[in-house]
């Protein structure tokens, strides 16, 4: 006897509560996965990690929430090859980002969140997603001549005569700023910040 | 084949294409010009959110919130065809479209936001857009005009050794509206056909990821590049010289760490890479630096494609 709730069981409350996400574009395919193994088969991850999709859908079906505490969700790439060849029409690469946004609606994983928190400021400031200056110093160390290119990047776009700029009106930048305050996203990031601010 | 538009497309602009490879947006520009098609950019269109939806820092309803009024935008023009640069783009907007149609709760749950604060203007109707009829990647519109490309081409490029690398979100995502294969991806392959180039077709990793995985590239590094290596030694395993894509991650992932990566694994990586936009205006004759933007390339075009030749009339 295991004390994990088996397919059998009903109802399904974890597969059902990811089937219900509103990111979920796969109807019940996360119910039909027969445990083939293609995912990870194709998986660039468990190529090169202990990351298994396989294993997530089995431990979703058998109810195991602790996986949502589990490091080794983040080392999805999001490259959908599990999705575009599962053959009864799952996508674990979905349920993952779900599974990911039900930890987070949990406080888990701000950690993980704290460093890409540069996507959610240049879209106040600028309504583009820039890569966060956080990481700018390992670019400039790993990328000869990224940084001398960054510096020149307007006359680049000049001379390919770009147009309009890069930076949108700011009615654009004011209007953008107002949907992710009336969406809670502003409020979220807020939150994040300040809770992995205080355990500094 | 489905309907491919070429006219009444809002060329979508890309954060990555802007500040890393600005020569993808202004050679596609050269090379919609020579087709024929008709496109406008529009200072009101913002980032998809792709780069943070990724990274899992926007959830999906602040992702189609923000998709709903670039949608809106594109339709106030009169531009209903939102034809993407980046394949992450491409893959958020098109699950926009699906979610925002389908799901009712969702658009509902939007559609009140926009009403309570006065942001009535940007609604989104039922069937508004339509994920397959209005959302279109560049390679798409680009095939559309297949049979037009032979003849504007210029410089002959077939000397080259040349592969194809089809990003997952265009190829894997949508599986249903990419066109030419997704188990084995050949858009690419066929638009360098057209320019009268032979790819060397299949080759081991062809369909897998550049190894970028959003989040990998900077928190996970080891992870990333060891992927990233995996592609770049079956691409010099068959000496291949031009490496052509269709999204700013990859080209990011293979261009800017292609040093990075050889000397991770001992071993020197010479390749080139192009976005299929690049790869076509160069065989069309578009200027290396007004339109190829080769400046902003890490690896230096000109190590492999040293001068051009004018194809046989």
């Amino acid at each position: 006897m295991t004390s994990k709730q088996n397919i059998d069981d009903s109802p399904i409350d974890f597969a059902e509560k990811i089937i219900a996400d509103v990111k979920n574009s796969k109807e019940e395919g996360v119910l039909k996965c027969v445990q083939c193994g293609m995912c990870t088969s194709t998986c660039p991850a468990a190529r090169h990690s202990d990351y298994n999709p396989r294993d997530i859908i089995e431990r979703v079906l058998e109810g195991d929430i602790s996986i949502l505490e589990d490091d080794l969700i983040w080392n999805c790439f999001y490259c959908y090859t599990c999705h575009s060849v599962c053959p009864v029409g799952n996508s674990v690469c979905e349920v993952n980002q779900i599974l990911k946004q039900i930890a987070i609606s949990n406080e888990i994983g701000y950690d993980k969140l704290y460093e890409y928190m540069g996507f959610a400021d240049s879209y106040f400031t600028a309504a583009i997603g820039a890569i966060p200056e956080i990481f700018f110093e390992d670019i400039k160390n790993d990328v000869p001549g990224w940084w001398e290119f960054r510096n020149n990047l307007a006359d680049i776009r000049d001379e390919l005569e770009l147009d309009p700029p890069l930076m949108p009106p700011k009615e654009v930048i004011d209007e953008v700023s107002k949907i992710l305050t009336i969406t809670g996203f502003k409020d979220k990031i807020e939150k994040i910040r300040a809770s992995e601010e205080a355990k500094q | 084949m489905k309907l491919i538009p070429d006219k009444d497309i809002l060329l979508f602009r890309s954060c990555l294409v802007s500040v890393e490879y600005p020569g993808v947006e202004s050679s596609t520009k050269f090379v919609f010009d020579k087709l024929g098609i008709d496109y406008a950019i529009s200072e009101k269109q913002t980032c998809c959110t792709g780069l943070g939806h990724y990274s899992d820092v926007f959830n999906q309803i602040d992702t189609s919130a923000i998709g709903a009024r670039n949608f809106k935008i594109a339709k106030d023009i009169g531009r209903p065809n939102l034809v993407m640069m980046c394949a992450t783009c491409y893959a958020i907007n098109k699950k926009s479209v699906k979610l925002l149609n389908k799901k009712d709760d969702l658009r509902n749950h939007i559609n009140q936001l926009f009403e309570e604060n006065g942001l009535e203007h940007l609604k989104y109707e039922k069937d508004d857009l339509l994920p397959s009829e209005n959302i279109f990647h560049v390679v798409d519109i680009l095939y559309g005009k297949i049979s037009e490309i032979p003849k504007h081409i210029k410089y002959d490029l077939s000397e080259y050794k040349i592969a194809s690398h089809h990003g997952c979100h265009y190829c894997k995502v949508h599986y249903e509206d990419t066109i030419a294969g997704f188990r084995d991806p050949n858009i690419i392959d066929e638009l360098i056909g057209a320019c009268g180039c032979k790819t060397i077709g299949w080759y081991d990793h062809k369909r897998a990821t550049c190894g970028t995985g959003f989040r990998q590239r900077y928190s996970n590094p080891d992870l990333s590049f060891t992927a990233t290596a995996d592609k770049m030694n079956a691409l010099d395993d068959e000496e291949v010289e031009i490496v052509v894509h269709l999204c700013p991650n990859c080209h990011i992932q293979f261009d800017r760490y292609q040093p990075l990566i050889s000397k991770r694994e001992g071993r020197e990586f010479e390749a080139i890479h192009l976005n299929i936009a690049q790869f076509i205006a160069i065989a069309m004759g578009g200027d290396f630096d007004k339109v190829i933007g080769v400046k902003a390339h890490t690896t230096p075009i000109d190590s492999v494609i040293k001068e051009l030749k004018e194809v046989e009339q």
